[in-house]
C-alpha cells in the first residue's frame, strides 16, 4: 500500500517532466533507482505500477529498476563493505564506529520517449 | 529520446512537508510526529503528557488512523483540540493529509502540535510531514529487537519512548539492549522509559518536550 502512493507520485512526476519538456510522445521506458535501504520493495512497485499505469501517460512503458547497495564505512578498521541490509556493526571487525553511505535513494532517473 | 530527471520520487511530498514546516514556524507551532506500532501506547502517552503540560503549553493533535475516530474522541474528552484524518486504508500519513488537517486548526492558539501517525513501523519512515521532531514509541511487550528489525524508523527519530515499563517484571525485555541499539542507530536521540498508568517517566518526557518547544520558540 505504501508502494501504491509512491507509484502515484511517480506517475504525477513523469507527467510534470513531460509537460516541462513539452513532450506529447509515447513513453517507452522509465528508469528508477530504489536503494536497498530505502524501505521500498521493487516487486511491490512493479505490482502497483501494473495497477496504476493503464490509462495514464506511462501506459505500456517499461519499468527499469536499479537497486543500488549501501556501503558500511568502518572508522576502526577502515574497511568499506557493500551491504544489502542496514547493519549496526562493521561486518569485518564488529566495531560500531561506522557510517552508512548511500542505499536510501528513491529516484526517477530518466524517461525515454518515442522520437 | 531520453529525459534525465534524477529527481526524488517523493519530491512532491517533501515540498509539501517544507510548506507545512514553514506554516508551523510562522505561527510559532512546534510539530511532533509520533510513530509506533498499533497498541504501542501513542494515544495514552499523549494523554499523560498533555495532562502534565497543562498550563505550560497549548497542545493540539492531528490523529491519523485507517478508520474510525476513537483516538480523536479520547483527545476531545480531555479538552485538546483535535482533527481526525482517516487514511482509508493507507498505511501512513503524508504531508498533504497534514496540510489539509492543519487548515482545520487555529494555529495561532497552539504551541505544540502532536501528529499521531498511523500505527506502523515501516511506511511512516518514508514520509516527512513537516514536523520538527519525530518520536518513536515502543512498548515493552513488542520486544527489544525492534530497532534492529525496523531500523529506518528508529534511525530517523529524535527520541525513543519505551512505554509500559510496569510490565517489565513479566517480560524478557532488555532496556539495555534496545537503548544500545537506538544509540547506534541514532546517537543523538534521547531515550525515555515510561509507564503512563503509573506515571513513571512522564515528567521527564514532558520537560524534554517543553524544553525543545521553547528553544524553538526563541
Amino acid at each position: 500500500m505504501h508502494e501504491l502512493s509512491i507509484v502515484e507520485a511517480l506517475i504525477d512526476q513523469v507527467g510534470q517532466e513531460l509537460d516541462r519538456a513539452g513532450h506529447q510522445g509515447r513513453v517507452l521506458r522509465l528508469e528508477l533507482s530504489i536503494g536497498r535501504l530505502s524501505g521500498v520493495h521493487s516487486e511491490s512497485v512493479r505490482f502497483a505500477y501494473g495497477l496504476l499505469a493503464p490509462n495514464t501517460r506511462v501506459e505500456n512503458a517499461e519499468l527499469v529498476i536499479q537497486e543500488p547497495k549501501a556501503v558500511c564505512c568502518c572508522h576502526a578498521c577502515s574497511v568499506r563493505t557493500e551491504i544489502d541490509d542496514l547493519v549496526v556493526q562493521c561486518p569485518c571487525c564488529a566495531s560500531s564506529d561506522i557510517t552508512i553511505e548511500g542505499g536510501r535513494e528513491l529516484l526517477l532517473q530518466s524517461i525515454e520517449i518515442e522520437d | 529520446m531520453k529525459i534525465v530527471a534524477a529527481k526524488n520520487i517523493l519530491k512532491a511530498n517533501d515540498q509539501l512537508a517544507a510548506e507545512n514546516r514553514a506554516r508551523f514556524d510562522a505561527a510559532g507551532v512546534f510539530g511532533v510526529n509520533l510513530v509506533g506500532s498499533p497498541g504501542a501506547g501513542k494515544t495514552t502517552l499523549l494523554e499523560a503528557l498533555f495532562s502534565r503540560l497543562k498550563g505550560r503549553l497549548r497542545p493540539a493533535v492531528i490523529e491519523g488512523d485507517i478508520a474510525g475516530s476513537i483516538d480523536a474522541e479520547r483527545m476531545e474528552k480531555i479538552g485538546v483540540p483535535v482533527v481526525q484524518i482517516n487514511t482509508d486504508g493507507a498505511c501512513h500519513l503524508d504531508a498533504n493529509m497534514v496540510a489539509m488537517a492543519g487548515q482545520e486548526l487555529d494555529l495561532t492558539t497552539i504551541d505544540l502540535l502532536a501528529i499521531e501517525n498511523v500505527g506502523n513501523l515501516v511506511c511512516t519512515a518514508g514520509f516527512d510531514l513537516g514536523e520538527h521532531l519525530r518520536i518513536v514509541v515502543l512498548s515493552t511487550s513488542e520486544g527489544d529487537d525492534k530497532a534492529v528489525k525496523y531500523p529506518a524508523i528508529f534511525q530517523g527519530s529524535d527520541a525513543l519512548v519505551i512505554t509500559k515499563i510496569d510490565l517489565l517484571p513479566h517480560l524478557n525485555f532488555s532496556v539495555e539492549r534496545i537503548t544500545a541499539d537506538m544509540k547506534r542507530l541514532a546517537p543523538e536521540a534521547a531515550v525515555f522509559q515510561v509507564s503512563a498508568v503509573r506515571g513513571d517517566g512522564i515528567p521527564q518526557v514532558a520537560d524534554w518536550l517543553a524544553e525543545k518547544c521553547s528553544r524553538k520558540a526563541r
